[in-house]
């Protein structure tokens, strides 16, 4: 087991390395009149090559290259030049990422919760009045665009109640509608999973066997089906998990949080070249873990999985 | 012989509602079991044999239930059970099940060992460390090496064979009075076949055990069966002593059925084929089922549905061949030769 993570640990590292070096160089292609925002056309061109030289981007492109290197290796990711210029980037992200990954996790918590229920109940009595509910919950979720259900939630909600539009980390209260809309999507999704995987092992000889050996229902679903049920879950549950750190760009943008979401995109389109090349690894470091973990998480579930290559025994 | 009966089926009817249309599965069978006997319910496929006996254990599909007829057992009519726990007082206690496919009747994320305990468990109250002495115990009856070491695998550490050696522990777990093994062996190669028998009767022996074997294999019938059941068509058409099925058969599907096997057929000829298909049990079945397919059927073979005639206090079959007014009618020939083959029957 250690030997294997220690594998993919190492090419998630080669993988990380490639990646952050092609975004680096592709950032360095875009035009430098990006670099000066909307000031461009009223600056002489001694005042920009200034800047350009105070950003070190008159240096040869290896040369940057060598130099970004060098301070991702002391774990220094450089200073936001356009975005909040002379902010360190770590600066930037360690106040975003408390409110993306907090809400993030409060919301797959409560999905989690009420997705699973909902498609237990779905899958003991199928075609059942849970099932019906639950299906046209999933199908609308799946069929309306979410803008559309986080408008008319934040509008009618908030008339209604005397819940605040508008998030404010002071205030509590206005936590509930954010984590409600973030939670509704994925609720529908982990409903519709459960649900199937349970109908799937429902219909196994296994459980054929159960109730043969004169098991009650209620305990073969939780001693046999949910667990079987669960395993496919288990693999995507570390990238969810660590994918709340992009945050949610709809969410964010309605509920005002001051969260990553829509940051990768500000700092494009301001070329705020620090603050990408650190997004892009952090979400590179998201999505090669979140595999592995998921990985190390099935292996941890089902007995069947040995991520040490050696033939099984007979 | 009439007093050792531990289970009597009489007259059952059972039906299935598919999209829409009613479905007769078993029509009116009736079996009477002994007590320590093995009875090998033979027939082709679609024949009822499962549906038949999953109906001693309320294990029907959702779809399906018991229309009329009895079924008694210890002074109860399970026919007429409807609730769960009803039903979980036979389930594995009294009334256990071995499946066909021993690949996947086993939960593959808990450990063999948990999994006879868990039976354990549930009919014993055996809780922790006995349960688990107790399920060592009879892994080792069953005839699984180095049990300790065993109990703690997965099943799919263990190879078919070994895993329908698990599957009949956790059948036998709780002494069940009656053992009912759907087709044990058809998933498992030649030489196993022959393990798992031999393990079955050790077993039948050991733990007093009444077993039905349902089956379309007539060599694994040779080799266990005391008695025979011949279903067809959701009716058991003849049932008799084996020798007196094998060497004396009345009814002419079981003539059928036996002029099938390969032994039978001549080097370098197509082997027998039963004609036509079994009946459409979507609709009402006149006279004799088989009658369409019999090549001695008679006028009123069409008409009416022949009732059993006895052939011998054990033996009874349902033709109207064996009635008086019949005209005789001899067995194929082929059939003579069952006896030549000596030995097959009965080692």
């Amino acid at each position: 087991m250690l030997k294997y993570i220690l594998k993919r640990v190492s090419s998630a590292i080669v993988s990380m390395f490639i990646v952050i070096t092609v975004v680096f160089l592709l950032m360095r292609l875009m035009p430098v009149e990006g670099y000066f925002g909307g000031r461009a056309d009223s600056m002489n061109e001694e005042n920009k090559q200034k800047i350009l030289e105070n950003m070190g981007l008159l240096d040869p492109w290896y040369e940057q290259l060598l130099n970004f290197y060098d301070d991702l290796i002391h774990l220094d990711f450089g200073r936001s030049v356009t975005l909040q210029p002379k902010t360190p980037v770590t600066k930037i992200l360690s106040k975003k990422l408390p409110y993306s990954v907090g809400f993030g996790l409060g919301a797959i918590g409560i999905s989690l919760v009420l997705g699973c229920s909902l498609g237990v109940l779905m899958a003991r009595k199928q075609h059942g009045f849970w099932d019906k509910l639950g299906t046209g919950y999933i199908v609308f979720i799946n069929a309306v665009p979410p803008i559309v259900y986080y408008l008319l939630i934040q509008i009618s909600v908030t008339a209604a109640t005397p819940l605040p539009m508008l998030f404010n980390a002071k205030k509590p209260l206005s936590y509930i509608l954010p984590l409600i809309c973030m939670a509704l999507g994925p609720t529908a999704n982990y409903a519709m999973w459960i649900r199937r995987y349970m109908v799937d092992e429902l219909n196994r000889d296994y459980i054929k066997l159960a109730r043969a050996k004169g098991m009650p229902n209620n305990k073969i679903m939780r001693k046999h089906v949910m667990r079987n049920a669960f395993i496919p879950l288990a693999q995507y549950l570390p990238s969810t998990i660590l994918f709340t750190i992009s945050g949610s760009i709809y969410v964010e943008a309605l509920f005002s949080i001051p969260g990553m979401g829509g940051l990768l995109i500000n700092a494009i389109q301001k070329q705020d070249n620090p603050v990408v090349q650190a997004v892009v690894l952090l979400y590179a470091i998201m999505g090669v873990f979140g595999l592995l973990l998921g990985d190390i998480a099935m292996a941890i579930c089902d007995p069947r999985i040995s991520l040490d290559k050696k033939g099984g025994s007979r | 012989m009439e007093n050792d009966v531990v289970l009597s089926v009489r007259d059952l009817v059972v039906q299935f509602t598919l999209r829409g249309q009613v479905l007769t599965a078993i029509r009116g069978a009736s079996l009477d079991l002994h007590k320590g006997e093995s009875l090998a319910i033979v027939g082709e496929s679609g024949s009822g044999k499962s549906v038949f006996t999953k109906t001693f254990m309320g294990m029907l599909d959702k779809n399906g239930s018991v229309k009329s007829g009895e079924i008694l057992y210890d002074g109860m009519d399970l026919a007429k059970f409807t609730t769960e726990a009803e039903w979980l007082k036979i389930r594995g206690r009294r009334i256990a099940m071995v499946f066909q496919d021993p690949m996947t009747a086993l939960s593959p994320l808990m450990t063999v060992g948990k999994q006879i305990a868990e039976t354990l468990e549930l009919h014993q109250g055996l809780k922790g460390r006995a349960a688990k002495q107790k399920a060592i115990e009879i892994l080792r009856d069953v005839g699984i090496t180095d049990p300790e070491r065993r109990y703690k695998q997965y099943p799919h550490e263990f190879s078919g064979g070994m895993r329908q050696r698990v599957v009949i522990a956790i059948a036998v777990a709780c002494n069940p009075e009656i053992l009912i093994c759907d087709e044990p062996t058809t998933a498992l190669d030649v030489t196993i076949q022959a393990q798992i028998l031999d393990l079955l009767r050790d077993l039948q022996k050991r733990y007093g055990l009444t077993v039905i074997y349902i089956t379309h294999d007539l060599g694994v019938v040779a080799s266990v069966a005391d008695r025979i059941a011949v279903m067809y068509a959701g009716d058991i058409v003849e049932i008799g002593k084996a020798d007196e099925i094998f060497y004396d058969a009345r009814h002419p599907y079981t003539w059928a059925l036996l002029s099938s096997l390969p032994q039978l057929g001549e080097r370098g000829e197509d082997l027998f084929a039963i004609a036509g298909t079994p009946p459409n049990l979507f609709r009402p079945v006149k006279g004799d089922a088989f009658a369409p397919r019999n090549p001695y059927a008679l006028k009123v073979d069409f008409q009416y549905r022949p009732p059993y005639f006895d052939v011998s206090p054990t033996h009874k079959a349902r033709t109207w061949l064996l009635d008086p007014r019949a005209p005789k009618v001899e067995r194929p020939k082929n059939l003579d030769r069952i006896r030549e083959m000596g030995g097959y029957i009965h080692e």
